[in-house]
């Protein structure tokens, strides 16, 4: 067991991989796991603008998960919300990128596969138009967020969101995002 | 009216909006799990406020390091709520201030400005 919980740790500090977390994810760890992340950063002498975008993906993603993630624990059966998923950060040439996945109804695939691609066609200006005008928006309210999450990070990150959605199991499907900083 | 107050945590800023002297504030970082119900509070003290006020003019400091995108909705909601007043002849100065190696505060709050047009809103830098 010794070895192969040493191979894994150092197969995940080959690929560059800071940081990973899987399993039921909350507000609170969210802000344990952000600090750990920025002070690692800042003593890496990472400039102040990077360790801002790199937290700010972070957030929206770790929200992400604990506001539609399909398999959680609510907050009546727990102390606090509970949302099952998956959150890599690492870095690969000199970028930092920040992954996370977990399961979506399928009644969410059309809506999120509609808002990224229109996000992935826009270009820096449009992002800017489309994050104010959503921002004016009245939010449903079935919704958590504010619907300005995929927008904030497609402006933050150096390189387009590449997302996937998988085949439907179960009534569910895996959904994956990485943006790179 | 009262004081409305709120200690700052983790992940919601320090929140000290003083009705005697017409001086809102807030500092701090804010990505609370759910910032409409976070602040909804403070939105309803504000509208009592604003529909309470003699024609004195407000002055809100606004000192945020950072802020997730649905907190982001919530400031636009309180700087809209602001323009409406200074469009009813309030004079309100908003005062954004960020860290001078901030770049994404600054245009956070540069944002904000071209969004609005009937308050002042200043964008300050905070000297190291």
């Amino acid at each position: 067991m010794q070895k192969e919980i040493q191979n894994f740790y150092h197969q995940l500090q080959e690929k560059g991989i800071i940081f990973s977390f899987s399993g039921p994810i909350s507000q609170s760890l969210l802000e344990g796991i952000g600090q750990t992340l920025k002070q690692k950063m800042s003593l890496e002498e990472t400039s102040t603008n990077v360790v801002h975008k790199v937290f700010s993906i972070f957030v929206e993603l770790m929200q992400n998960i604990i506001n539609y993630s399909a398999q959680r624990i609510t907050a009546q059966e727990a102390d606090e919300e509970l949302s099952y998923g998956v959150l890599i950060v690492g870095k690969e040439n000199d970028h930092f990128y920040i992954i996370s996945g977990n399961y979506i109804q399928e009644n969410q695939k059309d809506p999120l596969q509609e808002k990224l691609a229109k996000i992935k066609s826009m270009d820096r200006d449009e992002l800017k138009q489309f994050y104010k005008q959503q921002r004016r928006l009245q939010s449903d309210d079935a919704s958590k967020g504010a619907g300005l999450g995929f927008i904030e990070m497609a402006r933050k990150a150096t390189y387009p969101i590449e997302y996937e959605i998988d085949s439907i199991e179960n009534g569910y499907r895996f959904f994956v995002v990485k943006t790179i900083i | 009216m009262d004081i409305f107050t709120r200690e700052q945590t983790k992940s919601t800023p320090w929140i000290h909006f003083d009705p005697q002297n017409n001086y809102l504030q807030i500092k701090g970082e804010s990505y609370p799990e759910n910032s409409a119900s976070f602040y909804a509070p403070m939105m309803e003290w504000l509208e009592e406020y604003l529909n309470n006020l003699s024609n004195s003019g407000i002055r809100v400091d606004v000192e945020l390091v950072y802020f997730n995108s649905s907190s982001s909705k919530v400031f636009m909601n309180l700087f809209d709520r602001l323009e409406e007043a200074a469009s009813n002849g309030i004079h309100i100065e908003i005062n954004w201030m960020y860290h001078e190696d901030n770049d994404t505060a600054l245009e956070c709050g540069e944002e904000f400005q071209e969004d609005l047009e009937k308050v002042e809103f200043n964008l300050l830098p905070i000297q190291e």
